[in-house]
C-alpha cells in the first residue's frame, strides 16, 4: 500500500492547486469555528468564523468575515482565489482571495456542513448539509437540491473523487452513498453500515484509501477506492468518530478521533492502531488532520480545550492557541467544526 | 387608582371582580359579557397606544446614554423627543452590535421612525452597521422571520443599492427578493399545515414583532396586506385560547419562570394592548405595534374577551422541522419533515385546560398540557405535569449539532434542559388524552431513560390541597376545583429540588426563580409505568368543595400499569374515556379521529386543512382571511 513520495507529489499538486501556478499557491491550515466555551446562558456564540494558521509566526489569525457557525471551507483547485465557506447561514463565497465576500445561497440552503469543488471544472460545486446535498453548476451563483436516491438527507461530509470528478461520496445519517453522475443520482454503497457517517476522507498519497468515522461504529476503511469498506480500529468499534484523516505524505498513516476517545493512530494502513494523546486536556476530539505542508505533523482539535499538533505521531503535543494582542477573536476554547487544508494564493 | 385599571375594559373588570367572589360562594353564576361597540373598542385601544408612547418617552433617561433600548430610541425619534440622547444611544448600543436577528428588528424600526429625524451622520453610521455586522439567521422559524423581515425592510429603504452596501454581499433587490420569498413561504406553510413554533406564550411575541413591522412599513400593498392578514391570524390563534391575557393550553415553547407564573409571559402585555386585558407591563412589542399603526380587528377583541359559554377548541399544528430521527408519523413539506400536533383546549370563563397528544413534538421547551385559571398578575395560577426528558436523539432531531455535544449546547441557553427538575419539555414516553374537563396521561418509561420519573406541579396558590384516602388528590385553584388521581404513589418535593434554577444558572431563564417557585411543590413519582387522571370543574358548578370531591370519587375508574399503562374513566360529564398506551384513545367506545382535525375548529374560528382560509366568527360578525385571494372579507349576517 505504500506509495512513493514522488507519486504523492504528483497527486498532491494535482489535487490542490490543479491549474494554478504552483509557485503562487501554498497549503494553509484552517480551523472552522462554531463557537467557544465562554458562551454561557446564551444561544449566541462568543466567537466564530475561520482562522488560518500562520506558520511563520506560529499563530492563528482570523480570515474572512465574522460569521457564526462556520462548519468548513474549501477553495477551487483551479482558481484558489475562489473560496467557499460552509456556514449555518448558507454558503459564502469570495472570488478575490478573501477581500470581499458574498452569501451566494438563498433561504432554501442552510446548515451547510461541507463543500467541495470539482477539480476539473470549478463550475461544479457540491455541498453537504443538514437538508441534503445542494449543488451548483455555475461556480456558486445558483444552487439546487440533489438528493435523488438518498435515504436520509442529513449529510455531514462530501468528497469528490479527484481522479474521476463525476464520482462523489456523501456521508449521510443512513450511511455512505456514491454518485457517478456528478451528484445527479445517488446509490448506497452496499458494504457500509446503514448508520450515520460523521466524517469522511480520502488519502492523497494513495487514492485507493478512504476512511470514515461513524456514529457508534467507530472507523471504517476502504482500500479499493471506496468500493468496499471494512471496520478497523477495534478499540473504537462503538465510538462516535468525528475526525478522520490520512497522511498525504504516507498512505500508511491514518488517524481518527471522536468523543471520549482521544486520538488513535495507525502507521500500517489500519492493521494496528494505538491510542495517543492521553495528555491532551480533553479526549473529546472534534476534528483532526495531517499537515499538508509539513510531513509527519498531525493536528487535532479537542472540544473547547484547544487545538494541538504533534510531530511525533501523537506522542507529544503542542498548542499555539493564544490570544494575539490586537487581533479580533481567537480559537482559544473553540468548538472547531473542521480542520483541514486549503490552497491559498500567496 | 393604578393606571391599568383605567384601561381595563369594563368587561374584564367585571370578570375580575367575579373572580374574587367565586371562591367565597357556591352560587352558580353565569359569566356575563356586554359587547362594547367598535367605536369604544377602538377608542380604548388608541388610549392604550398613546400611553405606550408616552411611557416610552417619559421614562427615557435622557441624561444617560448608556440606558434604554433601541425601541426607546425609535419611540423618541418618532416623537422627535430626546433626540440627542437617541443619537448617542444608537451608537453606544451598537458598540459592538449584537443579537443577530433580534438586533435587526429594532434597527429597521429606528430607520423607519427616524426617516425625517436622523441626520447624515446617523445614516452613515447605520449604513456602516449593515455593511460590517453579519447577523446570523438562526435556527428557528421565529429567527428566520425576524431576520428576513429586517433584511427586507432595510433593503427596501435603499432599493437601488448594490451588493457593496450590505453585509451579505447582495444587492437590495436581491435581499428583498430572498426575504419576501421566505416570508411568503412561511406564511403558506403556516396556513396550510399549522405553525411550527405554535402557541408559545413567550415566542408568539417574536412572531408578532416582525409581522407588525411588515404590516406597518412594507411599501408593496399586496405584501403588506398579506403580512397584516397573517398577523391577524396569529393573534386569533392567541385570542381563541386565551383567558384575560393568559395563553392557555399546550404550548410549543415555554420557560421555567413563565410556566410557573404565567403572567410573566411576553404575550400577556400584548393581551393588555390589543384586548384590554390584564395590566400594563413594558414590552418592546408595544412600541412596534403603536408605531406601525396596526389596529386589530374588533372581532378579535370579542373573541378574546367573551367567555360566556365554555367551548372546545381543536387545532392542528406541526412540529419544527426534523432534520434527523423524523419517525414514521412524519410527513414532508417542500423537502422538510414534520409531524402533526393535535391540540385540544377546553376554554371556560374561569380556566383553560388544554393539551396535545404527547411525545417529542418540539425541542426542549414543550408543554404537553396545562391548566390555567383566572388569577391575578404574579400568581402561580397553573397546574401541569410532565415526564422530564433530555436526549441527544431529541436534540439531533431538531438541531444540526453532533450527538455528543448537542445536549450540552442546548443547555448553554436552556439551562434546565438536562435536569430532572425541569418544568417543561416533551417526552417520547408519554401519551396524553383530553376530553372536555378530563385528562388522562399515561407514561411508559424504559429503564435506561435519562430521568425515570414523572412530576406534577402543585402551585403555592392552590387552596385546600388534600390527599384523599381514595387515592385522589384534591385542590382548588382560584375559581377551579382540581382532582388529580396518580396511578402510582409519589412524594412531595419542593419545586427546583436540585437547586439548579434556584442557583441562578441560566441568566434570564432563571432570574428570580427561587422567589417565584417558593412554596410550590411537585408530586414526583418514580414508577416507570405510570399515569394519572385530571378532572377539572369550575367551582360555580358545585355547591361546595366537598360536593365536588364526592362527585369525583364516585366516578368509575379502572386502570392498570402492566404490561403497559391503560385507563378507563368516566368523567364528570358522563363520558367514558378509554386509553391504552400506544393506542388511539376512545370516547364512549369511539376512537378519536385525529386525522380529520382541522387547522382551527371551534365556535370562533374555522379553517380546513389546505384551504388557506380562516374564518373568524363572533355572533353575527364574520371576518375571513382568504390567503388564496389575499383578501379580508368582513360581513355581518343579518339578524332574523
Amino acid at each position: 500500500m505504500k506509495f512513493l513520495l514522488s507519486s504523492f507529489f504528483i497527486l498532491f499538486f494535482a489535487t490542490l492547486p490543479l491549474l494554478a501556478d504552483d509557485s503562487l499557491v501554498e497549503p494553509k491550515l484552517f480551523a472552522a469555528l462554531g463557537m467557544t466555551k465562554s458562551q454561557k446562558a446564551s444561544p449566541i456564540p462568543t466567537d466564530s468564523g475561520v482562522f488560518l494558521y500562520d506558520t511563520v509566526n506560529e499563530r492563528w489569525r482570523r480570515f474572512g468575515p465574522t460569521i457564526q457557525q462556520v462548519n468548513s471551507l474549501s477553495t477551487d483547485p483551479s482558481n484558489p482565489e475562489n473560496i467557499f465557506l460552509a456556514c449555518g447561514n448558507g454558503i459564502v463565497r469570495s472570488q478575490d482571495n478573501g477581500k470581499t465576500w458574498r452569501m451566494v445561497t438563498g433561504w432554501r440552503e442552510s446548515d451547510i456542513t461541507k463543500i467541495v469543488i470539482d477539480p476539473s471544472n470549478g463550475k461544479n460545486v457540491y455541498a453537504a448539509s443538514a437538508w441534503g446535498v445542494t449543488i451548483s453548476r455555475d461556480g456558486g451563483d445558483s444552487w439546487s437540491a440533489a438528493n435523488e436516491g438518498l435515504v436520509e438527507k442529513f449529510s455531514n461530509s462530501i468528497v469528490v473523487d479527484h481522479l474521476n470528478p463525476k464520482r462523489l461520496l456523501v456521508a449521510t445519517t443512513a450511511g455512505l452513498f456514491v454518485s457517478y453522475d456528478s451528484a445527479e443520482t445517488w446509490e448506497q454503497i452496499p458494504t457500509t453500515p446503514k448508520i450515520a457517517i460523521l466524517g469522511l476522507g480520502r488519502n492523497k498519497a494513495d487514492p485507493n484509501i478512504w476512511i470514515a468515522g461513524t456514529e457508534g461504529n467507530g472507523v471504517i476503511l476502504s482500500s479499493d477506492n471506496g468500493k468496499t469498506w471494512q471496520s478497523t480500529a477495534p478499540g473504537l468499534s462503538t465510538a462516535n468518530i468525528y475526525g478522520v484523516t490520512t497522511d498525504p505524505f504516507n498512505g500508511e498513516n491514518l488517524a481518527a478521533g471522536g468523543w471520549g476517545t482521544g486520538i488513535w493512530i495507525s502507521t500500517d494502513g489500519g492493521k494496528s492502531w494505538k491510542n495517543r494523546g492521553k495528555e491532551l486536556p480533553s479526549q473529546n476530539i472534534t476534528a483532526t488532520t495531517f499537515d499538508y505542508a509539513q510531513s509527519g505533523r498531525l493536528w487535532a482539535s479537542t472540544f473547547e480545550e484547544g487545538t494541538f499538533y504533534s510531530d511525533d505521531m501523537g506522542v507529544t503535543w503542542r498548542s499555539d492557541d493564544v490570544v494575539v494582542p490586537g487581533a479580533t477573536g481567537s480559537i482559544l476554547g473553540a468548538y472547531v467544526n473542521d480542520l483541514g487544508f486549503i490552497s491559498v494564493k500567496k | 387608582m393604578p393606571f391599568f385599571s383605567v384601561f381595563r375594559h369594563r368587561v374584564s373588570a367585571t370578570l375580575f371582580t367575579t373572580c374574587l367572589v367565586f371562591p367565597l360562594t357556591s352560587v352558580a353564576q353565569q359569566p356575563s359579557y356586554l359587547p362594547p361597540d367598535s367605536g369604544e373598542i377602538l377608542s380604548q385601544y388608541r388610549e392604550r397606544c398613546d400611553y405606550v408612547l408616552s411611557q416610552a418617552v417619559t421614562t427615557t433617561s435622557s441624561f444617560d446614554e448608556t440606558q434604554g433600548d433601541l425601541f426607546g430610541v425609535a419611540a423618541n425619534l418618532d416623537r422627535k423627543t430626546n433626540l440627542e440622547w437617541a443619537r448617542k444611544r444608537l451608537r453606544t448600543f451598537n458598540e459592538p452590535p449584537t443579537g443577530n436577528m433580534f438586533w435587526m428588528i429594532p434597527m429597521v424600526l429606528i430607520m423607519q421612525t427616524g426617516r425625517d429625524t436622523l441626520n447624515d451622520d446617523d445614516w452613515a453610521y447605520i449604513r456602516k452597521l449593515w455593511k460590517t455586522y453579519y447577523p446570523y439567521r438562526g435556527d428557528t422559524e421565529n429567527h428566520w422571520l425576524m431576520y428576513y423581515t429586517g433584511q427586507y425592510l432595510a433593503a427596501e429603504m435603499f432599493p437601488d443599492d448594490g451588493p457593496e452596501h450590505w453585509f451579505n454581499g447582495k444587492s437590495s433587490a436581491e435581499n428583498m427578493d430572498e426575504a419576501r420569498s421566505y416570508i411568503e413561504d412561511w406564511i403558506d406553510i403556516t396556513i396550510s399545515h399549522g405553525q411550527g413554533e405554535f402557541d408559545s406564550p413567550n415566542y408568539a411575541d417574536v412572531y408578532i414583532r416582525p409581522l407588525l413591522l411588515l404590516t406597518g412599513w412594507v411599501k408593496d400593498p399586496s405584501f403588506r396586506h398579506k403580512a397584516r392578514m397573517i398577523l391577524d391570524y396569529i393573534l386569533l390563534d392567541y385570542a381563541v385560547e386565551s383567558l384575560d391575557g393568559f395563553y392557555g393550553g399546550a404550548h410549543s415553547r415555554v420557560y421555567p419562570r413563565h410556566v410557573i407564573v404565567p403572567s410573566l409571559n411576553a404575550i400577556n402585555p400584548l393581551g393588555w394592548l390589543f384586548f384590554g386585558q390584564g395590566e400594563y407591563r413594558y414590552n418592546a412589542t408595544h412600541i412596534i405595534a403603536v408605531l406601525s399603526g396596526y389596529t386589530p380587528p374588533t372581532i378579535l377583541f370579542h373573541i378574546a374577551n367573551d367567555r360566556t359559554k365554555p367551548y372546545i377548541q381543536r387545532e392542528l399544528k406541526r412540529t419544527r422541522w426534523r432534520l434527523r430521527n423524523a419517525g414514521p408519523n412524519s410527513f414532508e413539506v417542500k423537502g422538510k419533515r414534520t409531524v402533526p400536533v393535535y391540540k385540544y383546549s377546553y376554554v371556560d370563563s374561569d380556566f383553560i385546560l388544554g393539551s396535545c397528544q404527547g411525545g417529542l413534538l418540539q425541542p426542549i421547551q414543550q408543554q404537553t398540557w396545562s391548566l390555567i385559571w383566572r388569577g391575578p398578575t404574579g400568581s402561580s395560577n397553573t397546574f401541569f405535569g410532565l415526564q422530564p426528558h433530555s436526549s441527544p436523539f431529541e436534540g439531533s432531531m431538531y438541531f444540526g449539532e453532533d450527538p455528543d455535544t448537542v445536549t450540552d449546547l442546548i443547555a448553554r441557553s436552556k439551562v434546565d434542559y438536562d435536569s430532572e427538575d425541569k418544568l417543561q419539555g416533551g417526552s417520547p414516553y408519554e401519551q396524553v388524552f383530553q376530553h372536555e374537563t378530563a385528562l388522562i396521561a399515561l407514561y411508559d418509561i424504559p429503564k435506561d431513560a435519562r430521568f425515570p420519573l414523572i412530576h406534577t406541579f402543585f402551585s403555592r396558590d392552590l387552596k385546600q390541597r388534600e390527599e384523599d384516602s381514595s387515592g385522589w388528590i384534591f385542590a382548588q385553584g382560584g375559581p377551579v376545583y382540581i382532582a388529580y388521581r396518580p396511578f402510582a404513589p409519589g412524594e412531595w418535593k419542593p419545586v427546583d429540588w436540585t437547586g439548579l434554577l434556584k442557583s441562578g444558572a441560566g441568566g434570564f431563564v432563571s432570574t428570580g426563580f427561587a422567589a417565584l417557585s417558593e412554596g410550590s411543590q411537585s408530586y414526583a413519582s418514580y414508577e416507570r409505568q405510570n399515569g394519572y387522571i385530571v378532572q377539572i370543574a369550575p367551582s360555580r358548578e358545585h355547591d361546595s368543595f366537598e360536593s365536588f370531591k364526592t362527585a369525583v370519587k364516585a366516578l368509575p375508574l379502572e386502570f392498570s400499569l402492566s404490561p403497559t399503562p391503560s385507563a378507563t374513566f368516566t368523567s364528570l360529564d358522563g363520558s367514558e374515556l378509554q386509553v391504552s398506551y400506544g393506542k388511539p384513545p376512545s370516547i364512549n367506545g369511539n376512537d378519536v379521529e385525529y386525522s380529520s382535525w382541522k387547522l382551527f375548529d371551534g365556535p370562533f374560528s374555522q379553517s380546513e386543512r389546505g384551504s388557506k382560509r380562516l374564518e373568524m366568527q363572533y355572533d353575527r360578525e364574520r371576518y375571513i382571511l382568504d390567503f388564496n385571494t389575499v383578501t379580508i372579507e368582513e360581513t355581518i349576517i343579518p339578524s332574523r
